[in-house]
């Protein structure tokens, strides 16, 4: 294969991406289907649920960084911006996942065949698969051809490659004004990605989550949903940088990864603060239709247990450590802040989700299958990220930078 | 004893003025100090300097701001000692406003304070060896050299691409 030459290493780990993600799919893949044949296929169907929701949030939050650089031209991020976009790998098996729920019936969507109180026009399965599908859709094409836009700037003319390669190589600009449309296009696709992402991201918060404990109600959840996948992709997209330091080509350099963790720094405090606006309103008000939601999830075992663990993991440390300077530009701290983070973000995920299914529980739900099928989806979102990098060299940090 | 006389080189880019401190040495000559714009840590690590102390004051600030806000909640609310809508008369969620926002306004005033301290403000003699254009657009490297040597210290500077200028 001839290698572009703005492209660096194609395989800045060799086959072993492949391989664990591989064998972590796999894995997910059994627990899933163990998990269906059990006891309780609910659990395996809540699984399913929380992995979707945040590994899609992953993905979703790291192409809007990418997205966001370009729209407001922050050059900062152009090391980064690269890496950012390989997330959009996801964007499919994502969407492929999401239609998969709807197999779960009454084990994803608690509210079916209940009474609604009029809530019924609103909350009925066909109505939600439609419209939360098409707006997925929609995130997804106006993401992929925001990265087209971009990838069609960073390689060179005669690219060989795999069919997908040769399909965004087929439309590289031939003259200068070509780029200039690109770069346009490139722009308002990016622009119309964050406006996509703040609306689709909403309407999943809604009805994703917050549905599931279909009585209870807040305007804000939406922003909270989005400003936390955001979170999450900052996560993303730090551990993935500092998985590469080192590697021919992936070294971010350090004052981008600086950058990036006071970004990060800065949704963690966002994130606690739109956590806090929720819960003093409630708080204020204090009404039982509203404070029940936040008791169960703070104050009742055992998920009181859980929320400290979340306040710690995706709050207090990162909040304490990332005060620091010199720490944001340290990869192996970053690694582990990271990791936390998405840790943490992923019990939060089960501490919204999990008293709606079980409102009774007397200890956590959280076991070997939860852990499994995490697994899976951490193997198919290592395939989807290397598959893009493999596929577009020229993503990574040490790539030429597309063109401004 | 006579001073030491003092050559200022006025670079366009930092980098070029750090370059030009960490030669300094080895030519003979002895660094005295870099005046600049915009703060560089090109110039700054070149120096030998270490970081800005300036964020523990930002820091204390901080967390005083954080202690004195909750107490002045829970001061002026023990002081009333009224119950409102059944609310606790201390109540931890509403006074993490107060200490919110003193922890902005102290850390802000840290911040401020720290500055002054640090850079010994106000200095109201100014400056003996400041170029006007070291607040524009140059970075200026300060350095001295023994009496007789003006003229080396003036072409290592030349060479080093600055524009030069004499302190008596």
């Amino acid at each position: 294969m001839n290698r572009p030459q703005n492209a660096p290493d194609a395989r800045p780990f060799g086959k072993a991406p492949a391989v664990f993600g591989a064998l972590c799919l796999a894995a997910g893949a059994a627990a899933f289907a163990f998990g269906l044949g059990g006891e309780r296929p609910g659990r395996a169907w809540q699984a399913l649920l929380v992995n979707f929701l945040l590994w899609s949030s992953i993905a979703q939050g790291g192409v809007l960084l990418a997205a966001l650089a370009c729209t407001v031209r922050a050059r900062w991020a152009h090391p980064v911006s690269g890496l950012a976009q390989a997330f959009a790998g996801f964007f499919p098996l994502s969407l492929i996942c999401f239609f998969l729920l709807a197999l779960g019936g009454k084990s994803v969507f608690p509210w079916v065949g209940e009474d609604l109180h009029g809530k019924e026009a609103w909350l009925n399965l066909p109505f939600l698969l439609a419209r939360d599908g098409l707006g997925f859709l929609v995130l997804y094409g106006i993401g992929a051809a925001f990265v087209l836009q971009d990838l069609r700037l960073r390689l060179s003319a005669g690219n060989r490659g795999g069919a997908l390669r040769r399909w965004v190589a087929g439309g590289l600009p031939t003259s200068p004004e070509e780029s200039e449309r690109l770069r346009r296009r490139r722009r308002l696709f990016g622009g119309l990605y964050c406006a996509a992402y703040a609306l689709v991201l909403s309407l999943v918060g809604f009805d994703l989550v917050m549905s599931l404990d279909p009585h209870w109600y807040s305007t804000l959840f939406g922003g909270y949903h989005f400003v936390k996948a955001f979170y999450l992709g900052l996560g993303g997209l730090i551990v993935l940088a500092a998985l590469l330091r080192g590697r021919a080509g992936g070294e971010v350099p350090a004052a981008c990864l600086h950058d990036l963790g006071k970004l990060f720094f800065a949704f963690c405090l966002l994130w606690a603060d739109f956590f806090y606006v929720h819960l003093m309103v409630i708080w204020y008000g204090n009404i039982p239709e509203e404070t029940y939601y936040v008791i169960r999830r703070t104050v009742t075992p055992p998920w009181n247990a859980l929320a400290w663990a979340v306040f710690l993991a995706a709050f207090a440390v990162p909040f304490l450590v990332l005060i620091n300077r010199r720490v944001k530009s340290m990869p192996r701290p970053m690694f582990a802040l990271g990791v936390l983070v998405l840790a943490g973000l992923w019990l939060e995920h089960w501490l919204l989700v999990g008293p709606a299914f079980d409102p009774e529980a007397v200890e956590l739900p959280l076991g070997a299958l939860e852990g499994m099928v995490c697994a899976g989806f951490l193997g198919l979102m290592v395939l989807a990220v290397s598959g893009m990098l493999r596929s577009f060299p020229e993503l990574l940090p040490g790539a030429r930078p597309a063109e401004p | 004893m006579a001073a030491e006389p003092r050559v200022m080189g006025l670079f366009a880019d930092d980098a070029k003025a750090a370059r030009a401190i960490r030669e300094l040495a080895e030519a003979g000559f002895t660094f005295r100090r870099a005046h600049g714009p915009i703060p560089s840590d090109r110039i700054r690590e070149a120096a030998g300097g270490r970081g800005s102390p300036v964020g523990w004051f930002t820091l204390a600030g901080g967390i005083f701001g954080f202690a004195f806000g909750f107490a002045l909640a829970i001061f002026t609310a023990a002081q009333w000692n009224l119950i409102v809508s059944g609310k606790p008369v201390i109540a931890i969620i509403p006074f993490f406003v107060v200490g919110f926002e003193c922890t902005i306004l102290f850390s802000v005033l840290g911040n401020v304070v720290g500055l002054l301290v640090c850079t010994r403000l106000p200095d109201f003699r100014g400056l003996e060896t400041h170029d006007p254009r070291c607040s524009c657009d140059r970075f200026g490297v300060l350095a001295s050299c023994p009496a007789g040597r003006e003229g080396e210290l003036l072409e290592f500077f030349r060479k080093k691409g600055a524009e030069v200028r004499v302190w008596p």
